[in-house]
């Protein structure tokens, strides 16, 4: 097997590797390819300058088994023009959304398939609150009775086809978009 | 911005033969030491000092000259390339545009931006009297590099990485009125046109 020695620039991977080497040499490594030969025959090509041992020239000798591993590095610098031309490329520029309206019922601004955020946010709160009230009456987890729930407002009355069902009172003017029935 | 009416003629006329704007020191009596001391402050950067400046007023006959706001943002904990991008995309907009485009971007900068947008127009409709608050457009926002903090980055098998924390800051213009029209693209035929002008320009040099 050919030994293609590359100086990396890291000294701590060149220690470890150089370590792993001598362990496999020495025979203190048994259980690495199962009893087999090692199948690769260069070492790992790292960015550096390569140095060969003498005798070999190039890195295809005529005995190599062909399984050599080239790892790709760059052989240039990017200048500042080319990476400026791939960075502020129109493919890699923000588009602009053309699907932002206002909602009609706050005026904020809402995304054409999402709903209003605020509109959004103000159900949640009154929800929030909502339950707090449903977790005061039930007292406890595991507790939900099995008929359904109506929420009344101030100055509200259950009406005949509220009959069975559990009433959450809440302390305050029936908002606008909660809508009755 | 209240500095005395008769310090105000007498730099006039000791400055009007070098340039017809000058700076308004907060609060001192002698306009020419444009050197702010502050102990309290590192720097004040030139984005800030430039929303100091103060024109002569106009003559009758000249056309409005639209308000300029300049605000910007320091050390912003987002990195300046990433910034650019959303810079970018607000160039040229106007702010009722930008805030829009803004609000529903999913990038960390936009919310900075965002917010910076909104101090400027209320900072503008405050002091620099312009009268609606939506009568205004970006004319330039830039992205600066801040200070770059180097950290350790731990790999596996007790390799590290030198890593950098980066920063950045925001400037923004902001000009009174709407935003400009955008520029038509450059067609071959224009090219073409310029091609030819250049050829017909062309003269003898060095002759009688």
């Amino acid at each position: 097997a050919v030994l293609v020695l590359v100086h990396s620039p890291l000294p701590r991977l060149r220690a470890l590797l150089q370590r792993c080497w001598g362990r496999l040499e020495r025979g203190l490594w048994p259980g690495v390819f199962g009893g087999q030969s090692p199948p690769w025959g260069a070492a790992l090509a790292v960015q550096g300058p390569a140095l060969v041992p003498e005798g070999i020239s190039g890195a295809e000798a005529p005995g190599l088994p062909g399984s050599v591993v080239w790892m790709a590095a760059p052989k240039h610098r990017r200048t500042i023009e080319v990476n400026r031309c791939r960075r502020r490329h129109p493919s890699k520029l923000i588009e602009i959304k053309r699907n932002i309206d206002v909602c009609p019922e706050c005026g904020n601004l809402k995304q054409k398939h999402v709903l209003c955020g605020y509109c959004y946010a103000k159900v949640k709160e009154e929800t929030r609150l909502i339950r707090m009230e449903i977790h005061k009456k039930e007292g406890g987890p595991f507790n939900a009775p099995t008929v359904e729930t109506v929420v009344l407002y101030e100055g509200e009355k259950p009406t005949e086809k509220d009959e069975g069902k559990r009433i959450i009172e809440r302390a305050r003017k029936r908002p606008s978009w909660f809508v009755q029935n | 911005h209240a500095s005395l009416p008769s310090g105000a003629a007498w730099a006039r006329g000791l400055l009007s033969w070098a340039r017809p704007e000058r700076w308004l020191a907060s609060g001192s009596l002698f306009p020419l030491s444009c050197i702010h001391s502050s102990t309290s402050l590192q720097k004040i950067g030139k984005w800030e000092k430039k929303n100091r400046i103060v024109y002569p007023p106009q003559l009758p006959g000249e056309p409005r000259r639209p308000a300029e706001i300049y605000h910007c943002r320091r050390e912003i904990k987002y990195s300046k390339d990433k910034m650019w991008y959303l810079a970018k995309l607000i160039k040229g907009m106007s702010i009722d545009q930008a805030l829009a485009q803004l609000e529903f971007s999913d990038k960390k900068g936009a919310k900075v931006i965002k917010e910076v947008l909104l101090e400027a127009q209320e900072m503008a409709v405050r002091k620099h009297n312009v009268e609606f608050k939506s009568n205004l457009h970006i004319a330039e926002s830039q992205t600066g590099r801040g200070r770059y903090v180097k950290r350790l980055r731990c790999h596996g098998k007790g390799m590290f990485g030198m890593m950098k924390i980066s920063r950045c800051h925001y400037f923004v213009k902001l000009v009174e009125g709407p935003p400009p029209p955008p520029e038509p693209p450059r067609t071959g035929f224009d090219q073409a046109k310029e091609y030819v002008q250049q050829l017909r320009n062309r003269t003898l040099v060095h002759t009688l």
